[in-house]
């Protein structure tokens, strides 16, 4: 097999950007603020002070540390039922970043494999997929993803899999577009009459020159995603119990939300934090990698 | 042109078609109406009475036949839970989401365009910075937690504003600012990108060269630049608005097919899911439909496609 | 059109909407708005299917027997009537008052019973059709007086208000039944005007109205329906609307210090518990020395104190006011220990692991964490649950017996089954304490299977003389309670109204107490 193409090799070139990208004002309150998210995920039980579901109604509505009754015990207050809210913030971490990692990864993989396929074998395959995304894309998505996770049982499953079927067609249109312009390089070309398998093709040649776009948009997505899975826990139809989810301890508090304040303010900030954080890194990501992708 | 036009009005419509059909499959996946509707005490032979009296003991593709048949006429069946026209429930309702969409889009707009053109003018100063910050916070942000602080604090802290209902402006303020904030930050990207884009062009140094003032170079002549990614992006955003309208509406209890439709969802009642997500995909299609138009007016070679 | 005049033209149609919206003009005097959180799907009795559907009916339309404020039946359409027997079969014998009027100028005459009585029965027409299902006959003796034969005894029309509605005959039969339900007509206090479903329903005071020294004193009646709770007691707050029911608990406190505001917490006739599956041959809970561990492993008392803010009453399985209510029936007490040393007797000495199922959709308040702390401590004890959240139609389904399909209740479930105002809980009893039979309309959500409560569920059906009932709901609730039999009962939710001084407002228990029988504006 020819390997003439001037593809990007995967490993390097990530180094190679991150050098030149320090000069180019790296985010790094925002990374570590991201870093600090993801030991949290990490870490699980051990990090938590207090047991996410331990319920205890004799301290249940502590305010902030700062404030008068509030104490270090539990520093960011508790909940209704006792609950230690920091370590519920942890907790909740621990299942935005496993919802984002899935959904995005799983998405990401779909949608672009089937934008592949779409921009690649063109004409019938190309309209008929066009076709599907249309119709998919035509459904505001939250309600299709009420929908469907009306259907399956609600959990951590579910919210990945709603959220994967909403987004495909995001990574899909795009990856086509670009797999159509690469398609008609020379090396595409050599390839093909070198003899090579699509799957070849699709693995050597076209994979890695849309390595970066996928990049670009998987960082893009992970503050979407996040919030996503908010809405959908908020509304009742993501996480459950004993799961904890930020989305669905704002819905929670909602209930007691005059005598709570920090009960709804700091899930909120956590998703604020998180998301901006992950916009920033990605936008940073996007302007390092892919100046052209501006307008996204 | 008109070629153009009637083509993707015609793709428009399979894909409305196309997504009723799967909206129809997938809603009546989701579990059993009957069950919600009955008494606790209902007795086996009644739920199975009901199930038949309203038709769902029919196979799926024969259920999708007759919705089919009954829809083109115009009836879309009785909710399952009013016992009115789900047509009628949901057109009531559009206008309510239509306008949030629109004053969201609005109040997004107004913030987007002069955090733009500060940072595009204000490049990379401290304005740029805050601007830019300002406008990410909302890409930040679940919308319904902006409206949930919204309410605690301008509603009920500091009595400045309805928290309920649907009647006058001042009710439309904190669910158009909820729902609006969200594209600002990609408004805002827009406008600033293509301001800057022109800012350096050479008829802008040429007339600052003669002196005028530099308020009329940015906003009669630069802007003009920046209006139009804009503009022909409004329909993408109007269809974005459309569907976060849907958590906004719960939260503020707006009378929009949203909020009907994310109860009917819970509810089971099909006909209202139905006849919801229909409309706002035709919405949503037009919209789209908009944003194609303006590329080709602006972009002459997409019209010879 | 230039490029700047469209983009003008654009900016103008955005902001267009905004500012064409006008204000609402003032409410005129003799109108009082009030909220609801939530609304009735129909306005015809027939029609009727949930339990909200009488927040409006109830307004409307009138029944034979209601209980008064407190808590008393009272015979209302119904001048007197008795239970008489005829052959060895019951009769009920009533006669009815005279002068009712229908809104639309009507003499409400037997006729109109049995027109209703005829609906009801209809499975085509009626969800409650079972409810008639022991009515042989209905006589017509004369204008004012009727008789219902029973092929036998039922419990559950005596204690039922005696089922009926007074429907105008003629005038249903004139606009059928689509048109009754856009423009409903009745006996009640209030007539209807419009209704804009889930926004508002107007109401006037009807002036023939029978019951002259209860009744409403202010002549429109608005009300809006909020489901929001925030929105709700911020309408409140603002003065859009002078009344709301369902004050968020967590709010209660703060009504209840609130100058120039009254509030009342009363019980809404819903009866909550803990069910266990007692059915499978191999569940632990079969022992009735484990269900009364977990009796003594839950502090109920403090889960209603702080989940709840105090908005529950606590009951052993007949509540305060309801027939054949006990003072010396105590729920159990709260003993962690004696719970682990019930579960050691019965042969757990390390506790066991059980799925514990709850009811997330906030059917009552707070009913999610309520559960969710009930299970914590039962996790406490020992009884370690793995909790499983379930919305309301899967819960529902889980909880339906003779499925025979996935999925099962195998564990523990948080259900409920209200009793009524002021509560009778033979019907809810034959529902889910008497065991399952298939096709015969016993133990529908039962996971209980024990003879004797069968033989004394059965007996409770047949008996119609309120007296007799109430020995006979003592006996079984005592034996209920002992094993733990149906359910271990947790509590009452309370729902507290309030609203401002200017309002004179009597709490009439129909309609969940969202009644409004006597309501005005003070002068």
């Amino acid at each position: 097999m020819n390997n003439a193409a001037p593809a990007l090799p995967p490993r390097g070139f990530i180094l190679r950007t991150l050098r030149a990208g320090r000069a180019r004002g790296f985010p790094w309150v925002p990374a570590l603020l991201l870093a600090l998210v993801v030991l949290a995920a990490l870490g699980g039980g051990a990090v938590t002070p207090h047991d996410p579901n331990g319920l205890n109604l004799g301290v249940a509505f502590r305010p902030p540390f700062w404030q008068a009754k509030g104490s270090w015990v539990y520093p960011l207050g508790t909940d209704n039922l006792g609950r230690d809210i920091l370590s519920r913030i942890i907790a909740g971490a621990r299942i935005s970043l496993i919802v984002a990692f899935y959904a995005i990864v799983f998405s990401g993989g779909v949608g672009a494999l089937i934008g592949m396929i779409a921009g690649y074998f063109g004409r019938a395959v190309d309209a008929f997929i066009m076709r599907v995304v249309d119709i998919q894309m035509s459904i505001p998505a939250l309600a299709l993803a009420l929908v469907f996770a009306a259907v399956l049982p609600p959990g951590l499953g579910t919210v990945i899999v709603v959220i994967v079927v909403t987004y495909w067609t995001w990574y899909a249109r795009i990856i086509r577009s670009e797999i159509l312009s690469l398609k008609e390089r020379d090396y595409v070309a050599l390839a093909k009459v070198a003899g090579c398998g699509t799957a070849t093709i699709f693995l050597r040649h076209l994979l890695p020159n849309i390595l970066n776009t996928l990049l670009v948009l998987a960082s893009l997505q992970v503050g979407q995603v996040i919030i996503f899975e908010a809405s959908l826990s908020f509304l009742g139809l993501g996480i459950q119990t004993p799961d904890v989810s930020w989305g669905l301890m704002l819905a929670d508090a909602r209930a007691y939300i005059t005598n709570a304040w920090w009960a709804i303010t700091m899930p909120g900030f956590a998703i604020m934090l998180t998301c901006l954080s992950s916009n920033l890194v990605g936008d940073w990501l996007r302007d390092t990698l892919d100046p052209r992708r501006r307008q996204l | 042109m008109l070629g153009f036009l009637a083509r993707r009005v015609v793709l428009g419509l399979v894909s409305i078609v196309g997504a009723s059909v799967v909206i129809f499959i997938v809603s009546r996946l989701s579990g059993d109406p009957i069950v919600l509707l009955l008494p606790i005490e209902a007795p086996p032979a009644l739920i199975a009475a009901t199930r038949q009296a309203m038709g769902l003991d029919e196979p799926l593709w024969m259920q999708y036949l007759i919705f089919a048949g009954k829809a083109l006429t115009g009836d879309f069946g009785n909710s399952y839970r009013w016992q009115m026209p789900a047509l009628r429930l949901v057109l009531e309702r559009l206008p309510a989401t239509v306008l949030l969409a629109l004053a969201a889009l609005s109040f997004s707009i107004l913030l987007a365009v002069p955090l733009g053109v500060l940072s595009a003018v204000r490049r990379g100063t401290w304005v740029d910075s805050l601007g830019k910050g300002f406008a990410m916070l909302g890409q930040a942000m679940p919308n319904f937690w902006v409206g949930l602080l919204l309410i605690l604090v301008l509603a009920i802290q500091f009595n400045l504003l309805p928290a309920y209902g649907y009647g006058t402006a001042a009710h439309l303020v904190m669910p158009a600012i909820a729902l609006g904030w969200y594209p600002v930050a990609a408004q805002t990207r827009v406008v600033r990108s293509a301001m800057l884009d022109v800012l350096d062009s050479d008829y802008i140094r040429t007339g600052r060269a003669v002196g005028a003032p530099e308020w009329v170079l940015i906003w009669k002549y630069a802007f003009r630049n920046a209006a139009i990614p804009l503009v022909t992006m409004l329909g993408v955003y109007f269809a974005a608005m459309l569907s976060g309208a849907f958590v906004v509406e719960v939260i503020f209890a707006w009378p929009g097919v949203g909020r009907t439709v994310v109860e009917a969802v819970f509810s089971r009642d099909f006909p209202v899911v139905q006849a919801g997500v229909f409309f706002t995909s035709i919405l949503f299609v037009l919209s789209n439909l908009l944003v194609d138009l303006s590329y080709s007016l602006i972009d002459p070679r997409i019209r010879n496609e | 059109m230039s490029k700047r005049q469209a983009l003008l033209a654009a900016a103008l149609l955005l902001t267009l909407p905004a500012l064409a919206w006008a204000q609402k003009p003032k409410a005129a005097t003799g109108t009082l708005t009030v909220a609801f959180a939530a609304e009735a799907t129909v306005l015809d009795p027939f029609k009727y299917s949930a339990g909200v559907d009488t927040y409006f009916i109830s307004q409307m339309f009138e029944q034979l027997v209601r209980p008064d404020p407190s808590l008393k039946d009272v015979n209302w359409l119904a001048e007197s009537w008795k239970v008489d027997e005829n052959k060895g079969k019951p009769i009920i014998d009533i006669r009815l008052r005279k002068g009712v009027k229908f809104h639309n100028g009507d003499a409400m005459t037997a006729r109109d019973f049995e027109f209703a009585y005829e609906k009801l029965r209809d499975p085509k027409v009626s969800r409650w059709s079972h409810l008639q299902a022991s009515v042989e006959k209905f006589e017509v003796v004369d204008d004012y007086h009727f008789r219902l034969h029973f092929k036998e005894g039922d419990g559950s029309y005596t204690s039922g208000y005696l089922q009926l509605w007074a429907i105008p005959k003629n005038y249903y039969e004139k606009v059928g039944a689509e048109g009754f339900g856009k423009a409903p007509v009745g006996t009640g206090p209030w007539k209807f005007v419009s209704r804009t479903v889930k926004e508002e329903i107007r109401f006037e005071a009807f002036d023939d109205y029978w019951n002259k020294t209860h009744r409403p004193t202010v002549k429109n009646l608005i009300v809006k329906v909020i489901p929001e709770d925030l929105t709700r007691v911020a309408a409140f707050k603002t003065g859009a609307v002078d009344w709301i029911d369902a004050v968020p608990p967590s709010m209660v406190e703060e009504f209840r210090n609130m100058p120039g505001v009254k509030t009342v917490s009363v019980v809404t006739g819903n009866n909550l518990f803990i069910d266990f599956n007692t059915q499978q041959p191999n569940s632990p809970f079969r022992d009735p020395r484990v269900r009364q561990a977990a009796a003594h492993a839950i502090d109920m008392d403090a889960i209603i104190k702080t989940v709840l803010f105090g908005q529950g009453e606590r009951y052993a399985e007949v509540g305060k006011g309801e027939a054949g209510y006990d003072p010396e029936l105590q729920p159990y007490s709260y003993d962690p220990q004696k719970a682990r040393e019930l579960l050691r007797q019965a042969g757990h000495p390390n506790g066991f692991d059980i799925p514990c199922y709850n009811l997330t959709t906030p059917r009552e308040p707070y009913v999610k964490e309520m559960g969710e702390a009930v299970f914590a401590y039962l996790t406490a004890a020992g009884i370690r649950c793995r909790v499983n959240g379930l919305e309301y139609g899967a819960w529902i389904n889980l909880g339906r017996m003779g499925r025979n399909a996935p999925p099962e209740m195998d564990g523990v479930i948080s259900w409920m089954w209200g009793h009524g105002l002021p509560g009778d809980a033979g019907t809810p009893w034959a529902g889910h304490l008497h065991s399952f039979v298939a096709g015969q309309g016993w133990g529908s959500y039962s996971k209980t299977e024990d003879a004797e409560a069968d033989r004394m569920v059965e007996e409770l059906k047949r008996v119609m003389d309120p007296a007799q009932r109430a020995v006979l709901i003592r006996k079984i609730a005592r034996y209920k309670r002992d094993n733990v039999l149906g359910g271990l009962t947790t509590y009452r939710p309370l729902v507290t109204l309030a609203w401002r001084d200017k309002v004179d407002f009597k709490p009439w228990p129909a309609g969940f107490y969202r009644n409004m029988q006597e309501i005005g504006l003070k002068p």
